[in-house]
């Protein structure tokens, strides 16, 4: 069953994004499964590139929430910042690069490597094709799970939001080796961990190019974020592969799915969108010619378009 | 035939021995890395000689002639100290070493043994570069009076296309000899100092630390040249996101007549540049001629260029234009800068 999704326009000052988050939770009238004493804040910090770039969490945002949770749950609750190391990122220099060491300090949270966790390798099974993870089981005990996406493109599955961003939950680096079936890996590892609510940061959001889109994005349910996430990025979401095997293995539904607070319009009219076949195309192609005419001319490749 | 070692396989050295492939009467025939990985990739291009630790290549030195260093820069001095006294000749990616004393040391070990030393300064070898040192003194621009560089990217915490993480030694400025002043802002101080010729002094330089790191990620450096009173604006920065093809680098020579633009020199359209300078090697291919390797990338054919010119001065005993002396007065110019305006000196 799909679920609410809160949509509420803020500004970047930390008030203003405190005032918004609790404003969306209050639209989604967001309530705990059950008493909260620890929080884990799941961010994405794909790699080492300032939130102005629309590419990793906003600290501020993360802030806000903290303020949040602190206001509505108690003082005394253990909350942790979490990431896990990616194949080209370590969280340890992620989190000093990008401002979380100082939001540590300055909020008195953890934080977390997830890769540095005690580990288990769990199956499950997608579309038919068998896929292992590892999987930091510290995050299965927390007592909210809070997942903190961006909204922003990316060329193999044309949106990135709640349910990609559970893939960076995965405890071994190399993540790149499910690139081949990152459709059903998204899918997959979402049929382990299923965070308790998701607050999308959207203030500076990722298209053909980073746009300060203010917008704050709150629901309980992940599939139904990522459904509204690709109505804002101004994309079919019927058409998006990982939404569809989602509800195929029944993660997710359209049936309840509904949009409160601001209207998508709003959001989708200023979104630089990206013109994925024309962009996939283009790329793919430069990189075909490439491989052709050094593998005639043997010609040298630079070192950034090494390995192709 | 000049026979040449490759010492390091990383970002750099891999990209050195392809191109040493490509540079007449040189053959690679020995190279070391603590990587199986690159030095698998250094066979697969028919390196004889594999050595998982560099001091044993210098010690076998199996008929090597030459050097190519391409090692992490806290790793510079000794690797360089090791292969002039095995009489061999080097070239080593800058910064030659990381203190003012290192260079210094260097510099007799080079008078010592005889041998040639030429340092990486590959950005004196861009197209665009080269052009506007030529019209230099022409009275093109009139005097000069200021010289403004700048170089704006990830440096080393580029995305490259198939992601990689970026090596720890770039994390600790005891092993890198600082930040984005000794890395990229070390190639504009060059430059500064190949358009006015002399020696230059600090007259400012701030710092920024924008990523927290314990090294700066942003620097703004004036220099003033001792004798003509030129000066020159550095402006460095490994903060933006950047992505290859972009390249956000431009030298501006102001004089009194006028003004001479880098922008203005390089291809408008990479993508056109690309496809017409492919065509170019593929014709030349065709017909039996040397292709110019790396000729579609504009900036990255420096590279080539550089090292055709290290082993065209082997070749023919002709001193590199590039010396041991032009190592060292970079190095101090930014010595001078750390320790006068910096808050840390990381050695």
């Amino acid at each position: 069953m799909g679920d609410v999704v809160g949509l509420v326009q803020t500004h970047s000052s930390k008030e203003d994004i405190k005032n918004s988050i609790e404003k969306a939770l209050d639209l989604i009238n967001f309530k705990p499964k059950g008493p909260v004493k620890s929080v884990d804040i799941k961010v994405n910090l794909c790699y080492y590139w300032h939130a102005a770039t629309g590419y990793t969490t906003d600290p501020q945002v993360v802030a806000g929430i903290i303020d949040c949770i602190r206001e509505r749950y108690g003082m005394d609750i253990h909350i942790r910042v979490v990431e896990a190391d990616a194949t080209a990122m370590r969280t340890k220099h992620a989190f000093l690069m990008l401002g979380y060491e100082k939001l540590a300090k300055e909020e008195n949270v953890e934080l977390f490597n997830l890769s540095n966790d005690e580990i288990h390798q769990e199956k499950v099974s997608v579309d038919g094709r068998e896929i292992a993870f590892q999987i930091p089981q510290s995050l299965l005990k927390s007592d909210l799970f809070i997942n903190v996406p961006k909204l922003k493109i990316m060329r193999d599955t044309k949106i990135t939001c709640a349910l990609k961003n559970i893939f960076g939950c995965i405890a071994s680096p190399r993540k790149i080796v499910y690139h081949p079936f990152l459709h059903e890996a998204i899918v997959g590892i979402n049929k382990i961990l299923r965070p308790d609510l998701i607050i999308v940061d959207g203030l500076v959001a990722l298209g053909r190019f980073p746009i300060e889109l203010g917008l704050i994005m709150v629901s309980v349910d992940p599939f139904s974020v990522d459904w509204i996430a690709s109505q804002v990025m101004g994309y079919n979401p019927s058409k998006i592969k990982f939404l569809k095997i989602a509800m195929k293995e029944k993660l997710g539904e359209l049936e309840g799915i509904k949009t409160l607070g601001e209207s998508v319009i709003i959001f989708k009219k200023i979104f630089p969108k990206e013109n994925f076949f024309s962009s996939k195309r283009w790329w793919g192609f430069q990189l075909r010619l490439l491989r052709l005419y050094t593998r005639i001319v043997k010609d040298v490749v630079p070192p950034a378009l090494e390995e192709v | 035939m000049l026979n040449v070692g490759i010492i390091g396989l990383g970002h750099m050295g891999r990209l050195h021995m392809m191109n040493c492939l490509h540079v007449d009467d040189v053959e690679v025939v020995a190279a070391a890395d603590s990587s199986k990985r690159a030095l698998k990739k250094a066979k697969l291009v028919g390196v004889k000689h594999l050595y998982t630790d560099y001091h044993d290549l210098l010690k076998d030195s199996p008929n090597v002639d030459a050097v190519v260093i391409s090692l992490p820069n806290f790793l510079h001095f000794d690797s360089i100290q090791l292969a002039l006294e095995a009489g061999l000749d080097v070239f080593v990616e800058k910064p030659m070493a990381n203190t003012v004393e290192e260079c210094r040391k260097i510099v007799r070990f080079v008078e010592k043994s005889g041998r040639k030393l030429m340092i990486g300064h590959c950005m004196r070898f861009i197209d665009a570069i080269e052009k506007m040192k030529a019209t230099t003194g022409k009275g093109r621009i009139g005097d000069l009076q200021v010289v403004t560089i700048e170089q704006i990217l990830n440096g080393p915490f580029a995305h490259g296309a198939v992601p990689k993480p970026v090596p720890e030694w770039w994390f600790d400025p005891k092993k890198s000899g600082g930040g984005v002043l000794i890395d990229l802002g070390y190639h504009l101080i060059d430059l500064f100092r190949f358009f006015v010729g002399e020696d230059s002094k600090i007259m400012f330089a701030s710092f920024d630390y924008k990523f927290n790191l314990p090294f700066e990620d942003g620097a703004i450096v004036i220099l003033c040249s001792s004798d003509s009173y030129i000066k020159g604006i550095v402006n460095v920065g490994w903060y933006q996101k950047s992505v290859f093809p972009e390249y956000n680098f431009r030298t501006i020579l102001h004089g009194n007549a006028g003004y001479m633009s880098s922008d203005d020199l390089v291809p408008r359209n990479v993508y056109l540049h690309t496809v017409k300078e492919g065509t170019k090697n593929l014709l030349r291919r065709a017909v039996g001629k040397k292709i110019k390797p790396l000729s579609y990338s504009y900036y990255y054919e420096s590279y080539y260029k550089e090292l055709q010119l290290f082993f065209d001065c082997v070749k023919n005993d002709s001193d590199p234009s590039v010396s041991a002396i032009d190592g060292l007065k970079t190095v101090e110019l930014i010595e001078e800068a750390y320790k006068t305006f910096g808050e840390k000196r990381f050695t």
